[in-house]
């Protein structure tokens, strides 16, 4: 069919403006890092640890390695040499993840900041996105500031009814979310979602004063999860028995275990400094800030028109 | 059998006996935790709506749906008569199966049937049809911009809002998608 344009070539009419206005957020948001004395870093997209999380499915990458779903491990490992702030803008990959919201490959930026916990981590976020709003001016679909505060105990209560801080059912949490709670998001605005449950810790530290909840948030706008934080779990004992709990948890599921990361573990055992840190799916704080649904219009090459 | 990652719009599965077809879907997953994808049916024979949300790999039944081409001869009461353009049989649908597309149907006209389990259910027109207005208020010369518009009649039954210039026994383009008006048939 020479002659014809194939639909997996064409691109969309505003394709252009949207990649123009893509680079001056990826400036903007260098820029924010490199004023704060933060270094850029980078680490590897083959990495022989994917995760420590039992629903993210990595592709693998040949022999005993898979492709990276986000940066952490490494990135901390690099706090141990005493790089106090660190960042990094990368490719995460996460296979079966396909939709509105999600992409198997997406750009993350992530950083680190010694000394400080997920409560200085929300600060320093609320003033990057406020950062790249004002930066944008009128394109942009500024959500309101100061960022709303609100606990998974005020979410459920208010739309599910009940409370999976006290009494905790996994099944019922991520039915509900993804029946009742993810509906209701973009009715919200721009808020952090904090005082998750601890057995969503994942790898954030527990409340030293209420061990029901953990230190962790994630940033929502207009029903967008945005980005997800931690104070960061540094205990090598605890590390090993999640890294333990997940490989048993996805072998149950009939899915292939993790290996835990042995140079992380390695990192751990010899001391690495308390800290805050964040993953930040920057395609979908592009469509936030552009006011647009479809992470599709803001990719150059989506999976459709690879 | 297929699953989760299959779920596309139009597709037609079949839960608890009845053929359902996918109106809309959304892949819900948090970072961390895990995936499911809601999505909004439409009964095929009831025409009911539903929303039901699958955990990601669960598996999903596809219901078996053949299409052919029939053409519509007329009406009785609740009873519409179609016949196979191939085969010449004609088949009966009621008032209910033929549901919105009623509203367009007339004699000759050709539709497309769609049949479960070799039972008809229902039959689809084609986007855009033309149908005569029989009753609405005499035209105003020359009214072409203002947007106004008047109720019309057609030889269906049906009533759309047409603009104030289009006359009574006129024929006009309708989508059969919403219903609604689109253009004076060009002589």
């Amino acid at each position: 069919m020479s002659g014809q344009t194939s639909p997996r070539t064409m691109f969309p009419g505003d394709l252009a403006a949207t990649l123009r206005l893509r680079h001056s957020i990826m400036q903007e948001i260098r820029r924010f890092f490199d004023n704060r004395g933060y270094t850029e870093v980078e680490t590897p997209i083959r990495v022989p640890c994917p995760c420590v999380d039992i629903y993210i499915d990595a592709f693998t990458a040949g022999a005993s390695l898979f492709l990276s779903t986000s940066p952490e491990f490494h990135m901390k490992r690099l706090l141990g040499l005493n790089l106090e702030r660190i960042y990094q803008i990368g490719r995460a990959f996460r296979a079966e993840e396909a939709g509105r919201h999600h992409s198997a490959e997406f750009t993350m930026l992530e950083w680190y900041h010694t000394g400080t916990d997920y409560r200085g981590i929300m600060q320093e976020t609320e003033q990057l996105v406020r950062r790249l709003a004002e930066a944008l001016g009128p394109r942009c679909e500024a959500p309101s500031f100061p960022f709303a505060r609100i606990s998974v105990s005020e979410l459920y209560g208010k739309y599910a009814g009940w409370d999976p801080v006290r009494c905790w059912d996994e099944e019922r949490y991520f039915r509900d979310w993804a029946e009742i709670i993810e509906p209701a998001l973009a009715g919200l605005g721009a808020f952090f979602l904090q005082d998750f449950p601890a057995p969503l810790a994942a790898l954030a530290k527990i409340r030293p004063d209420d061990p029901l909840v953990c230190e962790r948030f994630e940033l929502f706008i207009r029903g967008l999860e945005i980005g997800n934080a931690y104070s960061e779990l540094l205990d090598y004992d605890e590390h090993v028995r999640r890294f333990e709990h997940a490989a048993a948890a996805r072998t149950a599921m009939g899915k292939q275990p993790y290996p835990p990361d042995a140079g992380f573990l390695e990192a751990l055992r010899q001391g690495l400094p308390a800290c805050g840190g964040i993953a930040v799916g920057v395609d979908r704080l592009i469509m936030a800030l552009l006011g647009l649904d479809d992470i599709n219009q803001v990719l150059a090459f989506p999976a459709e028109r690879l | 059998m297929i699953d989760t990652t299959d779920i596309r719009k139009n597709l037609k599965l079949l839960i608890d006996g009845d053929p359902w077809i996918v109106v809309d879907f959304q892949f819900v997953k948090p970072g961390k935790g895990q995936a499911f994808t809601r999505t909004k049916m439409k009964n095929l024979i009831s025409g009911n709506t539903i929303e039901r949300t699958y955990k990601s790999g669960e598996k999903l039944e596809e219901a078996r749906i053949d299409e052919s081409e029939m053409v519509f001869l007329y009406n009785q009461g609740k009873t519409y008569t179609f016949m196979d353009n191939t085969t010449y049989d004609q088949v009966e649908l009621t008032e209910d199966h033929v549901g919105d597309a009623k509203n367009f149907l007339v004699e000759n006209m050709n539709v497309e049937m769609l049949f479960f389990d070799d039972r008809p259910i229902s039959v689809e027109v084609q986007n855009f049809v033309n149908l005569q207005i029989v009753e609405t208020e005499p035209a105003t010369k020359g009214d072409t911009v203002s947007g106004a518009t008047k109720p019309a009649t057609l030889s269906t039954g049906h009533t759309v809002n047409v603009p104030l210039f289009v006359n009574n026994e006129e024929w006009i383009v309708i989508d059969t998608r919403n219903g609604s008006y689109v253009e004076r048939v060009k002589k």
